[in-house]
């Protein structure tokens, strides 16, 4: 390992504990964004250690009020913003910045679910128990993708070179068994997603939905069969370099009443992987 | 399920706006955030104040957490720790621009000190951090809780700025040896 590499290393640790200078902490910065693996477990380790370093606090216990307090609080917040979402939705405003972008609030959520997906992801890897499961539900959903190759088309689809795909992971609203995995040709633009074990609850629906640039556009409701299999082909699913994630939300029989929002529990999310 | 998996489902609940992930994660961080905060801002109200503060940080900004670069603890006590030293700051600021020193209030001790996990934890570390050689322990303690910067830490044990990075990195390091499989890590 080169010197300059351990002076990294050793700015992870003055990060970690939130004491470097700004010139070091912006140096160390643009280091982590070339994409260090090493770097960003040694930050991983330190601050693991700031937690223990927490912990040392003397004791001391808050108001009992403080649980209610809080939690009001951030109920409230909440409530502020998807008032505002919604005002800004309807507004005459509203269609500006609609074209300008989303509002912010279901952005960030989205923006926010995807990345957790990765994460999720991330941490299954490292769990034997996580991986042995994904790896059964991945047998299943290549069983289904190879009944598609009937139709040479949609073939080209899943055996494209280029194809990048989204392994969906059941969010803690979705049942455990649910699979799905999209699979899209960036260029063609087609986009095959293939979905096991998806028997919607009676009187609901299960929609599908791509985050573009961070806003959610719906792909239509998922019909599956009695076995709870399904395929959604997508003939253009729009510009492959602004799709962030595949999600699937449980709706009202029908679907979400907006192409644009989901309006229940956010059940599957999967970030595009390369 | 480890303290982690536990942790990363609560943040996709909250994202999906399930309120009892956010009181699950306020009974599981509490007891951490409370002392962390009181022992930066030494003030029982502005110490409360932080940890509403967090929360509502922790529900808003819940998609810049990065898996990996640390637990979900760790990162939200960086943002407790963050909020705790600027409420500290700003205080400072408005005393130095007060004409009259105020009255501090004291720090007010638990009537009932924790008991269970978190006691535990905190009499393992104080003792870990103990064996720590006196400067490493000196650096890490007032970067953390003072939120100095590792020049000013230099400026104030009047060593080489070189020697208090080594040293944090060595403190860090030696902690985590010390006390490798803790859940909360």
């Amino acid at each position: 390992m080169s010197g300059a590499h351990e002076e990294f290393i050793e700015l992870c640790a003055g990060h970690a504990l939130g004491s470097l200078d700004e010139a070091d902490r912006k140096r160390l910065e643009e280091h982590l964004a070339s994409g260090c693996a090493e770097c960003e477990g040694a930050l991983a380790e330190f601050s693991a250690s700031t937690v223990l370093l927490a912990a040392s606090a003397p004791p001391a216990s808050p108001s009992p009020r403080l649980r209610e307090r809080v939690l009001g609080a951030v109920h409230a917040d909440r409530a502020r913003e998807a008032t505002a979402r919604r005002r800004e939705e309807h507004g005459v405003a509203g269609a500006a910045a609609r074209r300008r972008g989303f509002p912010w609030g279901a952005v960030y959520g989205w923006a926010a679910a995807a990345c957790l997906a990765v994460a999720v992801l991330v941490f299954a890897r490292a769990t034997w128990r996580l991986r042995d499961e994904l790896a059964g539900g991945q047998q299943a959903l290549a069983a289904l993708e190879q009944r598609l190759l009937e139709s040479e088309r949609w073939a080209a689809v899943l055996s494209a070179p280029s194809a990048r795909v989204a392994s969906l992971a059941p969010t803690p609203e979705g049942n455990a068994d649910l699979r799905a995995r999209a699979t899209l040709d960036p260029a063609t633009r087609r986009a095959v997603v293939v979905f096991e074990n998806f028997q919607a609850p009676s009187g609901r629906d299960y929609e599908l939905w791509v985050i573009r640039g961070a806003a959610p556009a719906s792909l239509g409701v998922i019909e599956a069969d009695e076995n709870g299999r399904a395929v959604v082909r997508v003939e253009d699913v729009g510009d492959p370099a602004t799709i962030e994630a595949f999600a699937v939300s449980l709706e009202p029989s029908g679907g979400s009443p907006t192409p644009t929002a989901p309006t229940g529990p956010v059940v599957m999310v999967g970030a595009l992987g390369g | 399920m480890t303290q982690q998996e536990r942790d990363l489902a609560c943040l996709l609940r909250l994202q999906a706006g399930d309120q009892r992930a956010l009181e699950e994660l306020y009974d599981r961080y509490s007891p951490l955030l409370y002392p962390l905060a009181l022992r930066i801002v030494q003030a029982s109200t502005e110490a409360e104040d932080v940890v509403q503060e967090t929360f509502i940080q922790i529900w808003r900004r819940t998609g810049t957490y990065d898996a990996l670069r640390g637990t979900v603890a760790a990162w939200i006590l960086t943002v407790a720790r963050t909020r705790a030293l600027d409420a500290y700051r700003a205080r400072a600021s408005r005393q130095r621009a007060a004409t009259r020193a105020h009255t501090e209030r004291p720090v007010e001790v638990a009537s009932s000190p924790p008991a269970g996990e978190h006691g535990l934890l905190r009499e393992r570390v104080r003792t870990a951090l103990g064996t720590l050689p006196e400067r490493e322990r000196e650096v890490l303690e007032t970067a953390y809780f003072e939120g100095l910067s590792q020049s000013e830490i230099a400026k104030r044990l009047n060593a080489p700025l070189g020697t208090v990075k080594s040293w944090t990195r060595q403190g860090l390091r030696r902690l985590r040896e010390i006390l490798p499989d803790e859940e909360w890590t």
